[in-house]
């Protein structure tokens, strides 16, 4: 196992961690130079534009803590390079620890088993690099047939994005919310109490025309779902 | 004078297009090249574990491996795509099948940013806005990872107990949170997903195409509703 974690954390791996990590963070810095050029000319204010931005921050903090207390996990069976460049790109960590145990298997052992060595955790390394290519692949070569068929769709129906758009988020998002309610009590209240503020908040802020508010609703309302949540589990 | 102003909006239509155009071009050109470029260097750690360090398994193992795991996950690496994409949009795509973590984060940022800007979901603004919101968290995601990697775990072990217990609840507040800000604009289209979503749920179904179906029906049960309110309207 010493082995393992030895070679697992070496420089070379820390390289490759670090050129998947930069290729996030330019891809990122390229959307957001060609979406603020292309937001004017579709009639956007730059405060639009400003607004629209520090809203993906605000929003992303909660779920970006809640994804690094899971990557713990994971450094203690992949170490930290390999934690990084797996989380940093697509798969979620449950997705990342289940392919490691597959790949464990397809060597013949378990994770953090005796016979863990360095085969086996090259095994585990295919497995999750290959196998995580396959979103990647696929959105690379699909995504314009994609868009060439909603431009058609658009073009017959105008207004049928709006619903497909409104139904596919609502239909996804009550799926994985009803999946989480029947967790147990906190977690149903959580979700429920979330989902309250949120519209509370939202409305106020529409009503009185507080802008600010409606940039920081999804942040409060998880704060608020939480919290209430959390004070369930402690009777 | 209205035929006038009718030509002129028609004129700032057109530009936009060409505009929303540009946009699209420039979204599959990076889109592409970047997610090519990840799986090119997805292939450098397993060929330097094999190879460099010869700790090669033998190619049975590693198919077998790769089986297994397009046994238990493969079917998402066509279904995430198209479930997601009538929300995500061309560039949103791109970056959320890059960055990772569609569901719990890159849809509720692009949410809320086309909620801060009031844009009416599928439209122009609502797609830059919601780029916009992507790249935000994409951003800030990588900070935070990078920060809790090299601080070996620090950060998360000074955060006090009950914020620790707290941040278990995150994914049912994020998904409730996300269903409220939808629900709120259409109360009826979130009665019909939400009862579909738990009828699904407890139905004996194969697990993971559970969430493709819920979108799927939402999206028919929705455009037939509306095509019978416009046969109405016709009527009258």
């Amino acid at each position: 196992m010493d082995e393992v974690l030895q070679a697992a954390q070496s420089l070379p791996v820390w390289i490759f961690a670090a050129i998947v990590v930069a290729i996030v963070i330019f891809q990122a810095i390229i959307f957001l130079i060609v979406s603020v050029k292309t937001a004017p000319e579709i009639g956007m204010s730059s405060e639009e534009t400003k607004r629209a931005f520090r809203t993906g921050v605000i929003s992303s903090l909660g779920p970006s803590f809640g994804i690094a207390i899971v990557i713990i996990s994971l450094i203690t069976i992949l170490g930290a390079p390999f934690t990084l460049m797996r989380i940093g790109i697509i798969g979620s960590a449950p997705t990342e620890l289940t392919a490691a145990g597959v790949g464990a298997n397809a060597f013949g052992t378990e994770l953090g088993a005796d016979g863990f060595n360095l085969q086996a955790f090259t095994t585990v390394v295919w497995t999750m690099c290959l196998g995580g290519t396959g979103w990647l692949i696929f959105a690379a070569l699909f995504t314009k047939s994609l868009g060439n068929t909603q431009t058609k769709v658009v073009k017959k129906n105008p207004k049928i994005m709006v619903i497909i758009s409104t139904a596919a988020m609502l239909g996804a998002f009550a799926y994985l919310a009803s999946q989480q309610m029947v967790q147990g009590y906190s977690h149903a209240i959580a979700a429920i109490v979330s989902g309250l503020s949120m519209m509370a908040l939202l409305t106020f802020a529409n009503k009185k025309g507080i802008k600010w508010l409606s940039e920081w609703a999804l942040g409060i309302a998880l704060i608020i779902g939480m919290t209430i949540g959390h004070f369930t589990t402690l009777f | 004078m209205s035929v006038r102003k009718e030509v002129e909006s028609t004129g700032v239509d057109e530009e936009q297009s060409s505009s929303m155009e540009t946009f699209h071009d420039k979204s599959h050109f990076w889109g592409r090249l970047t997610l090519w470029m990840v799986v090119v260097a997805s292939l450098l750690p397993p060929l330097y574990f094999s190879f460099i360090l010869d700790a090669h398994p033998g190619w049975g193992a590693i198919i077998g491996g790769l089986i297994g795991y397009a046994s238990f996950i493969g079917i998402m690496w066509f279904l995430e795509p198209i479930t997601f994409y009538p929300t995500l949009g061309r560039s949103g795509t791109y970056l959320a099948f890059l960055t990772g973590n569609i569901a719990n984060m890159c849809l509720p940022c692009s949410a809320s940013a086309q909620e801060s800007v009031g844009a009416e979901p599928g439209s122009r603004k609502a797609e830059i806005a919601g780029t916009l919101g992507i790249t935000a968290a994409s951003l800030v995601n990588i900070l935070v990872i990078i920060a809790v990697v090299f601080s070996g775990s620090y950060i998360i072990m000074i955060l006090p107990e009950p914020v620790e217990q707290a941040l278990n609840l995150i994914l049912p507040a994020i998904y409730g949170g996300v269903l409220g800000q939808f629900a709120l604009k259409k109360p009826l289209y979130g009665l019909i997903a939400i009862t579909l979503g738990m009828a699904i749920l407890f139905a004996p179904i194969y697990s993971l195409i559970k969430i493709v179906l819920c979108v799927v029906s939402t999206v028919a049960v929705c455009l037939y509703l509306e095509k019978l309110k416009e046969s109405k309207a016709r009527h009258e």
